[in-house]
C-alpha cells in the first residue's frame, strides 16, 4: 500500500513537471468532443432517433472511455520504457510487493483519466449536454470509469511486460483497443446495430461501462441509450470483474517475465 | 547484526546454477564465501556469469539449483529481508532521469519506508559524500555520466545497507571519476564496516579495490585469492611468447628449465614465469631454436592480474568492448 502510494506519487510528480504531457492530455479530449461531437451532431440532424437529447450527450461517455483507453495505453508505454531502461529493477530489489509496482502505475494512469473525464464533462456541458442533477451519480460514474481504466491498464501492462519492442507494443495494444472502443455502444446505440455487432458489444466491458455512465451521470438515461438500459448491478459487476481480471493478467505475466 | 551472524560470512553461495532453457548455462556451480567487511571483486569477461551471480544474490533472479545466503538470509525464501538490508547498483544506468537528484534519493528512501526526517538527513549526507549538492535540484538527465554514477551510488547507500552489490561500478567512466568512486568505496568499507561485492572486467579496478578477487569464466569460479597471492603464483617475472612451429616441444623444453616457475599455454600466447626475466630471455629463445619453434614476438613484464586472468581463462580482458556491454545490458532487462 505504502509502495503503491510512493510510486503513484512519483508518476504524478513527473506528470506535473512535464507541461507537454499535461497540455496533450488536457487538449486531446477537448478536441474529440468538439471536432468529433460537433461533426457527428450536424450529420445526425441534431437529435438522435427516438431521443430528445442531442448527440453530444450521447457520445460524451464514449469520449470519456476513449480517453481512459488512451491513458492506459500511455501507462503501458511508461511501463515498457521503465522496463527497457532497467528502472523496474530498482523496484524489484526494494522490499515491496510486486503487485504494488503495477498498481502504482495503473493508479496514476487512472488519476489522469479522472482529470480528463472531468474536463470532457465540462466541455460537454458548454456544448449543451445534459448532466444528471445528482452529484452522487457523477461520483459513481467516475469510479466506474476508474474501474474500467484499471482493467485496460492491466491488459496494457501485461502486453508491455511481454515485449521489448515499443513498435510491437503499440501494434498489439491496438488489437485490443479498437474492438473495445468500436464494438460497443460508445459511439452508436445498441438498438441500431446489426445483430452480430450487438452480440459482440454485449461481450465487451466497454458497453457496460458506458451504459452505467449514461444511467448515473446523465439525465433521462433510458432514452439516451437508444434502447433499454442494462441493469446497473450488471454494469458494476462486469466492470469490477474486468478490473480484477486485467490486474491479475498483468501480475501473472509480469511474474513470468522476471523469472 | 541479528540471527547469530556475527561470525558467519556476509555472503555465501553453494553450487549456484542458473540455466535458461536446456541450452544456456549462465552460472554453473559457483561457490562463494565472503567474510563481513571485505571488498570482493568478481572478475571476468563479458558473459562469464558475473551479472547473473549478482542478480541471484540480490534476489532479482532465482537460482535453478544451489543456494545462496546474504547476511545469513536465504535469497529465495527470505528475499524480502535480504532486500531490506542490501544496496545495489546495476551495470547499466538505472535512473529515472526526469527526477532531480534529490527526488531520486527521496523516492528511494520512501520505497524502503524511511521516515521523512531520516530521509532528509540521509539525502543531505549522501549528496555531500558524492559531491552532488550543487546539482541536487537539477533533473538527472542533465547530469554527466560520472554524476549519474555517483547519484546511483548515493541511492544504493540511502538505506544504510550492510552489504553493497556493485555491478561494473565504473563502466565507461573517465579515469578521474573512476579514481573518485574507488575512494568512496574504500572509505565505505573502512568507516561503516560494509561488505562490498563488485563485478568488474577492469584489472586495475580489481587490483586497486578488492581484498579478494574471484575470477569467473563460463559460469565457473576458476581462481580465487588476494590479488597479490594470485600474481605471485605467476612467478617473479613473466615472459610472453608468441610464435609458430612445434609449440608442444617448446613448452616441454621450457618447462624443464630449472628457473622456470610456471608455464601457461593460451590460444596464442605462451606465458612463462621466471625468476628474472631479462636474464632468462636468451635461454628461452635458445629453447625455441632447439624445438623448431619460430618466435614472432617476445616480451618481458612484471606479472599483473591480467596475466593471472589470461592464465585461467585463456583470454585477454581487453578484447572485450565496454560500450558494447553497456548496450547489450540495456536491452536485456
Amino acid at each position: 500500500m505504502a509502495a503503491t502510494a510512493t510510486l503513484w506519487n512519483k508518476q504524478m510528480r513527473k506528470f506535473l513537471a512535464n507541461p507537454e504531457e499535461m497540455f496533450g492530455l488536457l487538449i486531446q479530449p477537448i478536441l474529440w468532443v468538439v471536432l468529433f461531437g460537433v461533426g457527428m451532431k450536424s450529420m445526425l440532424s441534431a437529435d438522435m432517433p427516438g431521443s430528445g437529447e442531442p448527440y453530444v450527450t450521447f457520445m460524451l461517455p464514449g469520449i470519456v472511455v476513449l480517453s481512459a483507453l488512451g491513458g492506459a495505453i500511455g501507462g503501458g508505454s511508461v511501463w515498457l520504457t521503465e522496463r527497457l531502461r532497467g528502472i523496474v529493477k530498482e523496484y524489484l530489489v526494494a522490499p515491496i510487493p510486486r503487485l504494488s509496482i503495477l498498481m502504482g502505475n495503473a493508479l496514476s494512469t487512472m488519476t489522469k483519466s479522472m482529470f480528463q473525464a472531468i474536463i470532457i464533462l465540462f466541455v460537454g456541458l458548454i456544448l449543451g449536454a445534459k448532466l444528471s442533477p445528482n452529484p452522487l451519480g457523477w461520483l459513481g460514474g467516475l469510479v466506474l470509469v476508474a474501474g474500467f481504466g484499471l482493467g485496460f491498464s492491466g491488459i496494457a501492462l501485461s502486453i508491455a511486460s511481454q515485449t521489448d519492442n515499443p513498435g510491437a507494443y503499440h501494434a498489439m495494444i491496438m488489437v485490443f483497443n479498437l474492438p473495445l472502443l468500436f464494438l460497443s455502444n460508445a459511439l452508436y446505440p445498441l438498438a441500431t446495430m446489426p445483430t452480430w455487432m450487438r452480440i459482440g458489444s454485449l461481450l465487451n466491458p466497454t458497453t457496460y461501462t458506458i451504459d452505467g455512465l449514461r444511467q448515473m451521470m446523465f439525465r433521462d438515461p433510458a432514452a439516451l441509450a437508444g434502447s433499454d438500459p442494462l441493469p446497473l448491478w450488471l454494469c458494476w459487476g462486469v466492470v469490477l470483474a474486468f478490473a480484477a481480471l486485467g490486474m491479475w493478467l498483468a501480475y501473472t505475466t509480469f511474474r513470468k517475465s522476471i523469472k | 547484526m541479528n540471527e547469530g551472524l556475527d561470525n558467519g560470512p556476509a555472503i555465501e553461495a553453494r553450487g549456484l546454477v542458473k540455466r535458461y532453457g536446456d541450452q544456456v548455462v549462465a552460472v554453473d556451480g559457483v561457490d562463494l564465501s565472503i567474510p563481513a567487511n571485505r571488498i570482493y571483486g568478481l572478475l571476468g569477461p563479458n558473459g562469464a556469469g558475473k551479472t547473473t551471480t549478482i542478480s541471484i544474490l540480490t534476489t532479482l533472479l532465482e537460482p535453478t539449483a544451489g543456494e545462496a545466503k546474504v547476511l545469513g538470509l536465504d535469497v529465495v525464501k527470505q528475499a524480502g529481508d535480504v532486500r531490506q538490508r542490501v544496496g545495489v547498483t546495476f551495470q547499466e544506468m538505472v535512473l529515472d532521469d526526469e527526477l532531480t537528484g534529490r527526488q531520486v534519493l527521496d523516492y528511494h528512501g520512501r520505497l524502503y519506508r524511511m521516515g521523512k526526517t531520516e530521509r532528509q538527513a540521509k539525502t543531505e549526507e549522501l549528496l555531500a559524500l558524492v559531491e552532488l549538492e550543487e546539482a541536487a535540484e537539477r533533473k538527472a538527465k542533465t547530469y554527466s555520466g560520472g554524476m549519474k554514477r555517483r547519484l546511483e551510488l548515493a541511492r544504493a547507500l540511502m538505506t544504510t545497507p550492510e552489504v553493497l552489490f556493485l555491478d561494473e561500478p565504473t563502466l565507461g567512466l573517465d579515469p578521474q571519476t573512476r579514481a573518485r568512486i574507488w575512494d568512496y568505496l574504500r572509505a565505505l568499507k573502512e568507516e561503516s564496516g560494509m561488505t562490498l561485492l563488485l563485478t568488474t572486467h577492469y584489472m586495475d579496478e580489481a587490483e586497486e579495490l578488492a581484498d579478494t578477487v574471484g575470477i569467473i569464466d563460463r559460469g565457473k569460479l576458476v581462481a580465487e585469492g588476494t590479488p597479490q597471492a594470485l600474481i605471485e603464483e605467476m612467478g617473479a617475472d613473466t615472459i610472453h611468447v608468441i610464435g609458430e612451429g612445434d609449440r608442444e616441444a617448446f613448452v616441454e623444453n621450457v618447462s624443464a628449465l630449472p628457473f622456470v616457475q610456471a608455464v601457461d599455454v593460451g590460444r596464442t600466447v605462451i606465458q612463462v614465469g621466471v625468476d628474472l626475466g631479462s636474464k632468462r630471455l636468451v635461454e628461452i629463445i635458445a629453447q625455441a631454436t632447439d624445438s623448431a619453434f619460430t618466435i614472432q614476438d617476445i616480451t618481458v613484464a612484471k606479472p599483473s592480474l591480467g596475466d593471472v586472468f589470461l592464465k585461467y581463462t585463456g583470454r585477454r580482458l581487453r578484447d572485450t568492448d565496454s560500450t558494447q556491454t553497456h548496450h547489450r545490458m540495456l536491452l536485456m532487462s
